[in-house]
């Protein structure tokens, strides 16, 4: 229903509105309320996720037939290295921040973050971090060519030119703005519930943003560090890794890697988080094992701080340190096999409705638990031992990071359209769009999983002509192009959407969390008045009352 | 009927509600240092690494006339008495605003800048008559990697001192609201601490 709060001026409209509608552009930046901050992170990331996009079809392209002339040896090696940093730093991460802008303080009945200055700062860190590190491409020799983990010593003793240190100073400005959103995100969590909500009756996605702003609060430094190394290293002649001057290579490995591993749980914890919240309001049953679900969350994050060095079992570790690397790898797939069970458990006798949200929750779980599997064949280090490095890697990673995370942003995207804008995306194309993107995902990465099994290496530019390599390798491509037709169909959603979508009520999906309390899109004060919580799904609560009091 | 159509009866936010009994700004500031810490952490990964596992055959190393690099940890000591003293003189600043005693506060703050300026100072003098530079071996990059990291955060802590002792002259912080004061504070006292642990892994183990 549309709101009446909207038409009718008011005390709180003078107070809080007056900004709020004052000069179209200017409101917008030099906001610092926390729907604003956070839709300005969902529409950056995503003209972020079309560069990284457009640099992954490049190199599909070139990988189409052996011997491709398309991209340079040179040319190919920044564009994977541009892709993979863009797809990590400047949409998977940040895009969930920016769910988490918009959705924690509305889903924890606050009237904004905690230091909602800080927040904009984040925000504008993150742009200028995305443009420092794109605009390597223009640097001298290139843009930076090691890859997202540039090893040592590639990266210090022969990458010349400065793409490498735009790629650095990028990542500097990019750690120190996720940092600040984090203590943000810890903060506010910890201080502006409203009254009644204690820990267990936050929403999931809630334990979930709390636990990546916790795991980013303690690894981010740690890449800090490594980086500033690096760069000192690059620019100032130390010999942090030169095992010449009594440095060491392997220890940049411990140090990104210390990082690297929990930047994965990072990445995929906010995603479980978002399918936690969509899966018991499409199958229209409370989640099955709130306590498992959360709890198991913070679990998986705190393995992810014990499992850095499965990573780096080819360089020679002791037989001890692998097999302990590998047992704590693997212990993480109790945790995860916890979440993906209470999910198949919430929709067991679930009265399921297929709409777009929930089609793409449901896709996650097969993708991700796929991703999962093959995870867990790697941490076995024998079997890294002779997979590491090919496409079988590349296979993996996309499973849990396109497949998970980027599947669950898309199910979040269509299933809180309707508060971000007011406005439902259509159903039809969506379901399109979701159909291209699954089977054009599987196309393009299931075959590579086989390309990484008969040896291929990855981060190479071409590769020798005849066998099944060639044949897979073309599958791989069309499937890659199939996914950008998806994803144009999304594009044309948006627009058709913004134009002429369906208005939405302020509980389109008759959702049980405290976001839908308000209307949509949320006045600038969020809330005009909350219920006292009392269980984990105060909507529910609110309309039983409601039901009760009309049959009175 | 919705649920939600209940929620607009009337106007404007409801009043904020505090689920914790901690300030805000104090518990950001603890995590911004839990932050610190790790950053420091890192470096002092690459310190032990460097010593312990690369496993160099003599530590420190021996320069062009066959003499080990010196560490001037007796130089380092008195400059981190100084250090330590800052310490105590910001909570006393603390504690005299507290108890509304603005002289004591703005004395406090002044004696505190003053000795974390001498620190930074002694610590530039050493630097220039250390007798190794930035580039020889990995043992002074990660001797100039701790305590630049270190010498880094006193001078944005001298910013932070400088922030504050103007404050207090210009009649800022009262018993009843001294957050501005306790938080530079907090980040100070970390800054001191930090430095006891390098001191010790840098000069004298």
């Amino acid at each position: 229903m549309a709101s009446k709060a909207n038409h009718h001026p008011s005390a709180a409209r003078q107070r809080f509105g007056s900004d709020w509608r004052a000069g179209r552009i200017t409101a917008w930046l030099t906001t610092v309320d926390h729907k604003r901050v956070g839709l300005l992170y969902i529409w950056t990331t995503l003209g972020f996720f079309a560069v990284g996009g457009v640099l992954a079809l490049l190199m599909r392209a070139q990988l189409a037939t052996p011997n491709e002339n398309f991209l340079t040896r040179g040319s190919y090696n920044q564009v994977l290295t541009i892709h993979g940093t863009t797809m990590i730093f400047l949409v998977i991460v940040p895009i969930l921040a920016g769910f988490g802008n918009f959705l924690v303080p509305l889903m924890i009945g606050a009237r904004d973050m905690a230091f909602p200055r800080l927040n904009a700062l984040s925000y504008w860190l993150f742009l200028l971090g995305g443009i420092v590190l794109l605009s390597s491409f223009w640097a001298g020799h290139g843009a930076a060519q090691g890859g997202w983990t540039s090893y040592v010593p590639l990266s210090t003793l022969h990458m010349p030119g400065h793409g490498e240190d735009f790629w650095i100073l990028g990542l500097h400005i990019l750690s120190i703005s996720s940092l600040v959103g984090a203590i943000n995100f810890i903060v506010t969590i910890h201080n502006m519930r409203t009254s009644g909500m204690t820990w267990t009756r936050i929403p999931l996605f809630i334990w979930a943003i709390l636990t990546y702003a916790w795991l980013l609060v303690i690894v981010l430094p740690t890449l800090s560090a490594g980086l500033t190394m690096m760069l000192l290293d690059r620019q100032w002649g130390t010999h942090f890794f030169d095992p010449v001057h009594g440095g060491s290579p392997i220890l940049y490995q411990h140090v990104f890697w210390f990082f690297g591993h929990p930047e994965v749980y990072i990445m995929i914890l906010p995603a479980m988080g978002i399918i936690s919240e969509i899966i018991p309001v499409f199958a229209r049953k409370p989640i099955f094992g709130y306590k498992a679900v959360a709890y198991s969350t913070v679990g998986i994050a705190f393995f992810s701080l014990l499992v850095w060095a499965h990573h780096m079992f080819s360089t020679g570790l002791p037989v001890g340190l692998d097999s302990f690397f590998m047992l704590s790898s693997m212990v993480i797939a109790v945790p995860t096999g916890v979440k993906i069970f209470n999910w198949l458990a919430t929709l067991w006798r679930g009265n399921i409705s297929f709409d777009t949200p929930m089609l793409w929750s449901l896709g996650f779980i097969g993708v991700f638990t796929l991703g999962g599997l093959s995870g867990i064949f790697l941490a076995a280090f024998p079997i890294d031992w002779q997979l590491t490095d090919t496409y079988f890697v590349v296979a993996h990673l996309h499973y849990v990071l396109f497949g998970g995370s980027m599947f669950a942003v898309f199910a979040g995207l269509y299933y809180w359209w309707p508060k971000m804008f007011g406005r439902l995306l259509d159903e039809r194309l969506g379901k399109l769009h979701f159909a291209l993107v699954l089977i054009g995902f599987n196309v393009t990465f299931l075959p590579q999983h086989f390309l990484g099994l008969l040896g291929m290496p990855r981060r190479v530019y071409t590769y020798r002509p005849g066998g099944i390599w060639e044949v897979y390798n073309v599958i791989s491509t069309v499937g890659s192009f199939l996914m950008a037709v998806g994803m144009l169909v999304f594009v044309l959603n948006v627009v058709i959407t913004a134009r002429s979508g369906r208005r939405a009520s302020n509980d389109p999906w008759l959702a049980d969390t405290l976001e839908w309390y308000t209307t949509s899109p949320p006045p600038a004060w969020n809330f005009d008045r909350l219920p006292y919580i009392s269980n984990a799904r105060p909507l529910r609560d609110v309309r039983r009352r409601l039901e009760a009091e009309r049959w009175k | 009927m919705s649920a939600a159509a209940e929620a607009h009866e009337h106007h404007g936010p409801p009043p904020i509600h505090y689920s914790s009994r901690i300030n805000p700004a104090v518990l950001g500031i603890f995590l911004f240092i839990g932050s610190e810490i790790m950053l420091f952490g890192s470096f002092f990964t690459a310190y032990f690494f460097d010593r312990i596992v690369a496993n160099p055959a003599q530590w420190p190393p021996l320069n062009e006339a066959g003499v080990p690099f010196e560490r001037p940890w007796f130089l380092a000591l008195i400059n981190t008495l100084i250090l330590v003293t800052s310490s105590f003189t910001i909570h006393w600043a603390t504690v005299s605003c507290k108890k509304g005693n603005r002289a004591g506060l703005q004395a406090g703050m002044v004696l505190t800048f003053l000795l974390g300026l001498t620190f930074l100072l002694t610590q530039v003098i050493e630097y220039h008559r250390i007798g190794f530079n930035t580039n020889d071996t990995a043992f002074a990059a990660t001797f100039f990697g701790l305590t630049g990291l270190h010498g880094c955060h006193v001078f944005i802590g001298l910013l932070i001192l400088l922030v504050i002792t103007i404050r207090a002259f210009r009649g800022h912080f009262s018993p009843s609201a001294h957050h501005g004061l306790e938080v530079g504070g907090i980040y100070w006292h970390f800054v001191d601490v930090m430095w006891i642990v390098v001191y010790v892994t840098v000069y004298v183990l």
